[in-house]
């Protein structure tokens, strides 16, 4: 009983800062997208869904979505093909296995306003070490500020870079809980390597799979920091997707509800993709 | 028990003897209990209470070691002077109408705040939340197109300039015999004899960042001013694609391109950091920007700061000089303090701006036309060393023939429009469209003038 009311009370607080940290403020900034407002001081005005007609009329806003597509996809693609392979490898024998294992984790562990500066200065047209590099191929410079394609790669090898390893991690903790007989079995019926990687290490890992993906998928959609510090949307908005549309709404260009109206679109549009995840991919197998 | 306690003790036992013996019921003890603790809990928030405790609270946005110092002892010089308290918050000017925003919806508003957008004053003026200090403004003189009135009011007080020009290298300009170019060809063969290999020569002649950031937006346009061209016209109508403006802007791109070989790779992936540590690495002999740039190299370069010179952006045909504006300053909000606020923003406007804008003398260019005169500003050892740069920024205000421009300030009036026009970034965007795609002036012109109709539309 006194455990219960523990339980309880340690639930009712979860509940409490749930409903104020996130809650509160997303039930404002949805009040938000249907009123014309300047600032976050204006006296706002009730349009209805007029902020959601302009936003869905607008082409940059269906462009920044596209981006944001290929900039999630492209990135949970590589972070997770990587990560399992570079999670198989560390958890082969190899030689300082703790040691190499510490190293892996680093970028994970950068601040990322550390690394964006850092590259940048890497890229530096001038100076830079990417810079001094291709000129022994000919090239006088990587032209990310110039190229949106150059641009999009580099923010993606950036965030690949960065997030890999946690996905190695994850996978790691599923390799580990493998059972080795489940080899050896298959090893004495003959699977080749590529046989035991699909059909033991592959469904094994699915549980981790499908978590790692779900957070890839949200934490990538929705991530702001490393594009906005690299390249701030540009050049000409080719890394501009639906984030760095909606702050620039909102702090730049004087357009609150605006900002507020992509917000809440890309909050719909995830809520959905994760529906269907679910759907597809239900997280109890048991069930 | 101690006496102290024993007596207090004792005397509450006899007042409450005293009146429950009186003939009081122990309701009229307990109401006259409950009336004390009201009344003493209104006597926290009354008037008297808190002028013991009066602190006007002050968002600086001028994040410099020596410029918070000296904010920090003006502050400190004015509690002992009369006793409120200013309490000095600094952040990032560019971060400031976000911080005073989010005091105000906070409940807990500053009482003075740096801002460095007039689009954020006309707002903020607008909502109500400022007020007007013109009988502050009233007392002094002041330099041109600073002041930005709203309907009327003066609602901030302009504490610098901040315009940019374009500095270079006077030892090299001296070794080869260079005058400061008086239009855009003299420029051309500035920058042309400049670079190089050979002695008195660098790597490159000139930096403009072209990315869609506000480095551009500040540097890179001076010349576009100086040939004349406006974006709105007097009823906020777009101009730039108008033909009378769309030769000009496009003699513009053409000047812009052609200068592209003298500067370093990729200047749509230059910023900040290129303007400032291209020149003083020598890979640079010209760079736009502000005094920020002398100060800083005094600080740590004074020999090669010595060797700075400086020259307004000319135009195509040499008849006119323009400097991008900058500025920065000061408005006090509407809150129970705004009294105190208003009397310590003119102690310090008469006391301690001097010493303010002394923290970085040759940049905080004075918006008072009387600090010219005041020998205590002159008397600053830097300002009588580069006496020729504010030889420069006073004749920038009194010569009619000199343009100061901004995006962020175009159009016939104040308007939130221009700072709209100023963060979408339809003229770096123009520029980039000229210089790395390639597309023709007029192709340029047009997107830029459709993007800025859409912005102002909005």
């Amino acid at each position: 009983m006194r455990g219960e009311r523990v339980l309880y009370s340690i639930f009712s607080v979860a509940i409490a800062l749930t409903a104020l940290l996130i809650l509160y403020p997303a039930y404002h900034a949805l009040e938000l997208s249907f009123q014309d407002l300047d600032s976050f001081i204006s006296k706002p005005v009730w349009i209805g869904f007029g902020n959601y007609a302009d936003v869905l009329a607008m082409p940059e806003f269906w462009n920044a979505l596209g981006r944001g597509l290929v900039f999630s996809g492209t990135t949970i693609a590589l972070q997770i093909v990587l990560g399992i392979g570079f999670a198989m490898l560390l958890d082969t024998a190899i030689p300082a296995k703790p040691l190499v294992r510490g190293i892996t984790v680093l970028p994970y562990l950068l601040p990322t306003i550390i690394v964006a500066l850092t590259f940048q200065w890497m890229l530096d047209s001038t100076v830079g070490v990417f810079t001094q590099f291709v000129r022994l191929f000919g090239y006088s410079y990587i032209p990310w500020g110039e190229s949106g394609t150059v641009a999009m790669t580099v923010v993606i090898v950036l965030s690949v870079w960065i997030w890999t390893p946690f996905v190695t991690l994850a996978f790691l903790a599923g390799l580990q809980a493998v059972p080795g007989e489940l080899y050896e079995a298959a090893r004495v019926d003959g699977a080749s390597a590529w046989q035991r990687f699909w059909h033991i290490t592959m469904p094994q890992l699915r549980p981790v799979l499908t978590v790692v993906l779900l957070l890839r998928a949200i934490w990538m959609f929705n991530k702001f920091d490393i594009i906005w510090l690299t390249t701030r949307g540009g050049p000409l908005q080719a890394t501009e997707h639906l984030p760095i549309l909606a702050y620039r709404k909102t702090f730049e260009m004087y357009e609150v509800g605006q900002g507020a109206a992509v917000s809440a679109i890309s909050f719909v549009i995830l809520s959905v993709l994760i529906l269907f995840y679910f759907y597809f991919f239900p997280l109890d197998e048991k069930e | 028990m101690s006496k102290a306690k024993d007596f207090k003790s004792k005397r509450l036992s006899a007042d409450l003897a005293g009146t429950t013996g009186g003939g009081s019921s122990r309701r009229t003890v307990i109401k006259g209990i409950g009336a004390a603790a009201g009344a003493a809990a209104i006597g926290l928030h009354a008037p008297f209470v808190h002028a013991a405790e009066k602190t006007i609270r002050f968002l600086n946005g001028e994040p410099s070691r020596e410029s918070v110092r000296a904010m920090r002892f003006a502050g400190a010089q004015y509690e002992k002077e009369t006793g409120i308290k200013v309490q000095m918050d600094t952040i990032p000017a560019g971060k400031a109408f976000e911080k005073v925003q989010a005091s105000i919806k906070s409940g807990r508003p500053y009482d003075i705040a740096t801002l460095i957008f007039v689009g954020d004053v006309l707002i903020l003026a607008d909502e109500k939340k400022l007020v007007p200090i013109n009988d502050l403004i009233k007392k002094y003189d002041w330099g041109p197109r600073i002041l930005f009135p709203v309907k009327g009011n003066n609602y901030w007080y302009p504490y610098d300039y901040n315009l940019c020009w374009i500095n270079c290298r006077q030892d090299l300009y001296d070794a080869k015999g260079l005058k400061a170019p008086q239009n855009w060809d003299g420029m051309m063969s500035n920058l042309d004899a400049l670079q190089g290999t050979g002695e008195n020569q660098l790597p490159h002649g000139i930096v403009h960042p072209i990315g869609s950031n506000g480095a551009t937006n500040y540097t890179a346009f001076g010349y576009m001013w100086a040939n004349g061209v406006e974006l709105f016209d007097d009823n906020w109508n777009v101009v730039l694609d108008s033909p009378e403006m769309a030769a000009k802007v496009g003699e513009y791109l053409d000047f812009m391109s052609a200068m592209t070989k003298y500067m370093p790779p990729a200047p749509a992936q230059a910023g900040w950091a290129n303007l400032v540590g291209d020149f003083q690495t020598d890979k640079i002999s010209h760079t736009p920007g502000t005094g920020r740039l002398i100060d800083t190299m005094n600080v740590r370069m004074p020999k090669r700061a010595a060797n700075v010179g400086t020259f307004l952006f000319p135009s195509k045909g040499g008849d006119k000089f323009a400097v991008n504006h900058g500025y920065d300053g000061w408005v006090v909000l509407d809150t129970a303090m705004t009294d105190e606020a208003l009397k310590f923003l003119e102690w310090f406007s008469d006391e301690h701006l001097i010493n303010f804008l002394h923290t970085s003398p040759v940049h905080y260019q004075p918006t008072r036309l009387d600090i010219y005169e005041d020998p205590r500003w002159q008397a600053h050892p830097d300002l009588e060393q580069f006496k020729h740069i504010t030889e420069m920024q006073k004749q920038v205000l009194s010569d009619k023939d000199i343009i100061i421009r901004s995006i962020d300030t175009e159009g016939p009036e104040v308007d939130v429009r221009a700072g709209k026009v100023f963060r979408s970034y339809a003229l770096p965007e123009m520029l980039q469209n000229k210089m790395v795609r390639n597309m023709s002036n007029a192709e340029c012109i047009k997107t830029a003038a459709d993007k800025i109709r859409a912005t102002v539309a909005g």
